[in-house]
């Protein structure tokens, strides 16, 4: 009997455990490992963040799932790692800190034959003076817990607002490394329409505050794509959806520190930077788990396994070059640490071999660097290829992983909603294939015109609430959920 | 120099047609039936 443990529970480990018991019946165990009892359906925080939704809407317990399909679930946190095992017992094993009620504070070492490293991210509001909600001035949309405080802080803006008095919104990321500009592009288009509908938007001035270097870059360089007839970029899409909505933007800028009502941030033209506000949502940026790696007899091996930044190695090509000769070619195909053959990473556990946006400095050398964004799309599917080649190597002897998926050629979809209703909602809908550009395969623009597109309109919010829909069905592992695609 | 507001405010406005389009319930159906075909179409390939 083989054990696989999985390591998270967001969208790449949860679909990864699932397919792994799917495919390995109830002859292997698979054990998930969370320090959250509750699946959350990220993509609609948003929406809890201006108050169109509550926490209860986006969050489901994980154990009665994990019961129903046979899988073993351990709320604890993981923080070492033995890959070769330890002195008491050869097995590889994951030490782990439980974190539910009954057992916190205890610590266990779980043996496995396979590891999924799906941690997700770490967020780092520590790197940023000043960032984040928990001690300093700015709120956050990434767990629902920091929504919900958002959407109570955004109605303190719109009362103040309604009082009378001018108010100064920032929504944007905290630091010059970060990812996931795409989740404040969207965060900025619901609140400019709950500002519009509660009829203060007059009174409330909007700023986009990105480390792009260009609107539309979201980490991934931008895109062009055709739009009735006419080939267009991402960066005039948006510059024009911007225009449309009164958003003012500030580009290419790394927050240096934040006080009580007051961003501190420099740009890549060397200029040092304040801006006021009343509300502010700055996303942190993201680095690894907090964890470390030992050999069999004790002795640190983390830099072997993890990247600097605490992202898990696999298979992809790290070694430093210029910007000019990254390649497609360079990002990882089966998620497989090189060292360890029974270790595995997906979704943002992941290191990414290099950014996809060209990353600057300014001339003091403070990195503005979007960091590659990992959605959810692609990270489902790592999680299912790797859960079929782990169920291959158990089941068929497989001495190789048997199944693969690029970045550079899986697609990417994104649908940044603005507002809600069925007749009255409007979302910015985007498809990008692949999402890391491949220059070789389309040199024109790095990927598949008749796969990239972006338009707005009430049928891209009706997407949004049906992937809302259906993606929870399906981590709720209802009848039919594999018809349902990640 | 960051010029983004500059480009900001010279960036095309939809017209009315536009406007119309994206609140067109039936125009929009067939938009949203599209989008999802095209997202179905592209999660369930390039993997192997």
């Amino acid at each position: 009997m083989a054990r696989v443990v999985v390591l998270g529970a967001g969208v790449s480990g949860h679909t990864a455990a699932l397919y792994l018991k799917k495919r390995l019946g109830k002859a292997h165990d698979v054990v998930v490992v969370s320090p959250n009892s509750n699946y959350n359906w990220i993509p609609s925080n948003i929406w809890v963040g201006v108050g169109k939704m509550t926490t209860e809407d986006v969050v489901f317990p994980l154990a009665p799932i994990y019961k129903k399909k046979g899988i073993e679930f351990v709320q604890a946190k993981a923080f070492a790692l033995w890959p070769e095992g330890d002195a008491d017992d050869d097995r590889p094993a994951v030490e782990v800190e439980y974190t539910s009620a009954a057992k916190a504070g205890q610590t266990e070492k779980l043996r496995y034959d396979y590891v999924v490293n799906a941690t997700g991210p770490k967020l780092n509001f520590a790197a940023t003076p000043g960032l984040g909600p928990d001690g300093g001035h700015t709120v956050s949309v990434c767990t629902p817990s920091h929504a919900t405080e958002a959407s109570t802080k955004l109605d303190d803006v719109i009362a103040a607002a309604k009082s009378g008095k001018t108010q100064k919104v920032v929504i944007g990321v905290g630091h010059g490394t970060c990812t996931c500009e795409g989740a404040a592009f969207e965060y900025t288009f619901n609140v400019d329409h709950e500002l519009r509908a509660a009829g203060v938007r007059d009174k409330v001035e909007v700023t986009y505050l990105t480390n792009e270097n260009e609107l539309g870059d979201f980490g991934v360089g931008g895109m062009q794509f055709e739009q009735n007839g006419f080939r267009t970029t991402s960066q005039l899409w948006t510059e024009s959806l911007y225009r449309e909505r009164g958003v003012k933007a500030v580009t290419g800028a790394a927050v240096t520190s934040i006080d009580e009502g007051v961003i501190h941030y420099d740009q890549l033209d060397g200029s040092h930077n304040d801006m006021e506000f009343d509300f502010a949502m700055l996303l942190p940026p993201f680095r690894g788990a907090d964890w470390k790696a030992f050999d069999k007899a004790g002795e640190d091996i983390t830099g072997t396994v993890f990247a600097p930044s605490g992202f898990l190695k696999v298979d992809a090509n790290y070694t430093p070059k210029p910007y000019e000769e990254w390649s497609a070619k360079d990002w990882p195909r089966t998620y497989q640490n090189p060292t360890y053959k029974n270790v595995f990473a997906v979704g943002i556990a992941f290191a990414p071999p290099h950014q996809i946006s060209k990353p600057r400095a300014t001339p003091d050398g403070l990195a503005v660097a979007p960091s590659p964004p990992r959605t959810g799309m692609p990270s489902g599917t790592m999680g299912k290829i790797v859960a079929f080649s782990i169920a291959d190597m158990i089941l068929k002897g497989a001495t190789e992983p048997t199944h693969s998926a690029s970045m550079s050629e899986m697609a990417a979809a994104c649908v940044a909603s603005a507002g809600a209703g069925m007749r009255t909602g409007t979302a910015a809908a985007m498809t990008m294939s692949p999402v890391v550009p491949d220059w070789e395969k389309y040199p024109e623009t790095g990927r598949n015109l008749k796969e990239t597109f972006g338009e707005i309109g009430l049928a891209g919010h009706w997407v949004k609430r049906l992937l809302h829909t259906l993606f929870i069905y399906k981590a709720k592992v209802k009848p039919g959920w594999t018809w349902i695609p990640e | 120099m960051d010029n983004t507001n500059e480009r900001i405010a010279m960036a095309p406005l939809p017209t009315a047609g536009e406007l119309r389009h994206r609140r067109n319930t039936f125009g929009q159906f067939f938009r949203f039936m599209r989008i999802n075909w095209t997202m179905w179409r592209l999660a369930r390939k390039k993997h192997h």
